[in-house]
């Protein structure tokens, strides 16, 4: 789908510490009322683990090889997690309530799998990988609107829909291959990731990226040959979209995760990386090979002393060249 | 729930007169005696409820005036897909389904009342369940408007879409598939019963809505005229139908508005 711009984020996953301060900006900023509680438009999983909602990659939707949508499901209630709170007031301030406790018994819920990883010691591993809506450039949810509910600004690609129209089908929730799209039971309407639209016309970045205490967000117009997005996907090609198979061509990347090396029986270390290149290549394409030689390359370049526009962009100096918005 | 409670008690309070038709026996299930088969094209006319009689509430469901108006009996078969999220869904051998129906005016509302079969109560709406629900859908123009949600913006429908998870109806237009738009103004009420048969197969819904006949605006059906084309719609929550995954008319009903 042809837009006039096309807004983008790339995230720096060598970066990612897993502190989850990004879905809090965005959950304080969108999602902690009016029936999207249970929502993270932002969520930070923990790979290898189940995603989020629950084996979401599991689910289908998307386009197959033809370009036809393919069919999803919508996730449960449990599949995402049913939001629990505290009874602060009654235990900790009244006293009526001897014991602190969840209203509802919590069996999951976003990123309940945080802490298991893949592999066994010494090669066990894991890395963070933030979520939000792709905004993509084909999008599935816009696809299987039956109502055109569902639009794609030209101005700057942002996927969003349209309150007025939405009549809650949930043909984008199942549509979705990234469920990143919500159905909000109170008002039986879809809800989603509207990349902070209301900061970008004022020139400020997603709140996710702000807040970023590991700078890890860049967001700029990929037709911005003087931006970070087009020197980290286009020029440099270290930031891949994920799962590109699904056909819905992402406009959020990742800089696939280096790792140390993987340590053979013998107790040395192997040429293997620890993240397995497979792995990697499931999740981020044909490309990650490529990308993780040039992070590398340039990862030493900067180590010698040397020059490397790479490792300055990523490291992420000033916000204002991070976040190039106009 | 049984069939038909205060049957006796409503009887005797309605001057009934009027309603020479013996009220039919009541088994579980859908009661088939007196009931008139429709087909798509068939005409149809409206019941008069005479001036001073009044429904216990003004959509009761089985009010014992129902027992005393003609009901017909139509087949809704699976709307052909108009959208491919409806095409990957549909089921494959779904044979369809009879929607039974009642139509009365008085001298101020216009009343529709449906039955049909239906195994599972499905009245909420959550992430991964559906609702059942029910439309009645009226041509704003004569029979040459497509049955299937209007002809574009020039020929609309006006369409009564009643809801379980809410119990209450939704007055809309449409002007073509993927159209339907909710009007501003929302004079249709509602009301429904689930009944329970003997057995699941004879469970029932049963969904009366109503307008105030002297109800103006662009989209609102009028039955000031001879005749109105009328169609109709049901969604089964428990296979996941909404939108154009629904059960529907084959073709208009026309309707006689005049007749006494």
């Amino acid at each position: 789908m042809a837009v006039k711009r096309q807004l983008s984020m790339v995230m720096d996953l060598n970066k990612c510490i897993g502190c989850h301060t990004c879905t809090s900006a965005c959950k304080l900023q969108w999602t902690n009322r009016n029936g999207r509680e249970y929502m993270y438009w932002n969520n930070v999983e923990t790979m290898p683990g189940t995603g989020y909602p629950r084996d979401y990659a599991k689910m289908g939707g998307g386009f197959d090889e033809d370009g036809a949508l393919r069919l999803g499901q919508e996730p449960s209630a449990e599949d995402y997690g049913v939001p629990w709170e505290y009874n602060y007031e009654e235990a900790l301030m009244t006293g009526t309530d001897p014991w602190l406790r969840p209203n509802v018994k919590p069996t999951w819920g976003a990123n309940w799998d945080e802490d298991q990883g893949e592999g066994d010691y010494p090669n066990s591993y894991y890395f963070y990988l933030p979520r939000l809506c792709n905004h993509c450039e084909n999008p599935a949810c816009l696809a299987a609107c039956s109502r055109n509910a569902i639009y794609k600004r030209q101005e700057d690609g942002i996927v969003l829909i349209d309150q007025e129209r939405c009549r809650g089908y949930r043909y984008c929730v199942g549509a979705c291959p990234y469920k990143k799209v919500y159905f909000n039971e109170e008002i039986s309407k879809s809800e989603k990731c509207i990349f902070c639209y209301p900061r970008i016309e004022k020139g400020l970045p997603t709140a996710c990226a702000k807040q970023c205490v590991g700078r890890i967000r860049w967001i700029g117009y990929r037709d911005d040959e003087a931006g970070p997005i087009h020197l980290l996907v286009e020029k440099y090609k270290v930031a891949l979209p994920l799962h590109p198979e699904w056909g819905t061509k992402p406009n959020v990347f990742y800089v696939p995760p280096l790792s140390p090396p993987k340590i053979g029986d013998d107790g040395a270390p192997t040429a293997e990386s620890r993240v397995p290149l497979d792995y990697l290549e499931g999740l981020f394409g044909d490309g990650v090979q490529s990308a993780l030689e040039t992070l590398t390359r340039e990862r030493q370049k900067k180590a010698d002393g040397g020059e490397s526009e790479l490792m300055d962009t990523l490291i992420g100096y000033r916000h204002a060249e991070m976040f190039k918005l106009s | 729930m049984t069939a038909m409670p205060l049957r006796g008690l409503a009887a005797a309070i309605y001057t009934a007169s009027a309603f020479a038709v013996a009220a039919p026996a009541v088994a579980d299930g859908i009661v088939e005696a007196n009931v008139k088969a429709l087909d798509p094209g068939d005409e149809v006319a409206v019941s008069r409820i005479p001036d001073g009689v009044y429904l216990r509430a003004v959509n009761d469901p089985d009010d014992v005036i129902w027992e005393r108006l003609p009901e017909y009996r139509t087949r809704l078969a699976p709307a052909p897909p108009v959208h491919e999220s409806v095409a990957l869904r549909l089921g494959e051998d779904d044979p369809g389904l009879d929607v039974y129906f009642s139509l009365a005016r008085t001298s101020e509302r216009f009343y529709v009342r449906l039955r049909w079969r239906d195994e599972t109560r499905d009245a909420m709406t959550s992430h991964d369940r559906f609702r059942d629900g029910a439309a009645v859908q009226f041509a704003l123009g004569d029979e040459e408007t497509s049955y299937i949600m209007g002809t574009g913006p020039e020929a609309p429908v006006n369409i009564w879409y009643w809801r379980s998870d809410a119990n209450s109806v939704e007055d809309l237009a449409a002007g073509g598939p993927g159209s339907t738009t909710r009007l501003d103004a929302q004079p249709v009420s509602g009301d429904s019963r689930y009944l329970n048969g003997e057995k699941p197969a004879a469970n029932q819904w049963i969904v009366v809505m109503s307008r105030p006949i002297a109800t103006a605006g662009e989209h609102q059906v009028s039955f000031d005229r001879a005749q109105v084309p009328i169609a109709f719609a049901l969604w089964q929550g428990k296979d996941g139908q909404r939108d154009g995954l629904k059960s529907v008319s084959e073709d208009w009903i026309l309707v006689n508005l005049a007749a006494e």
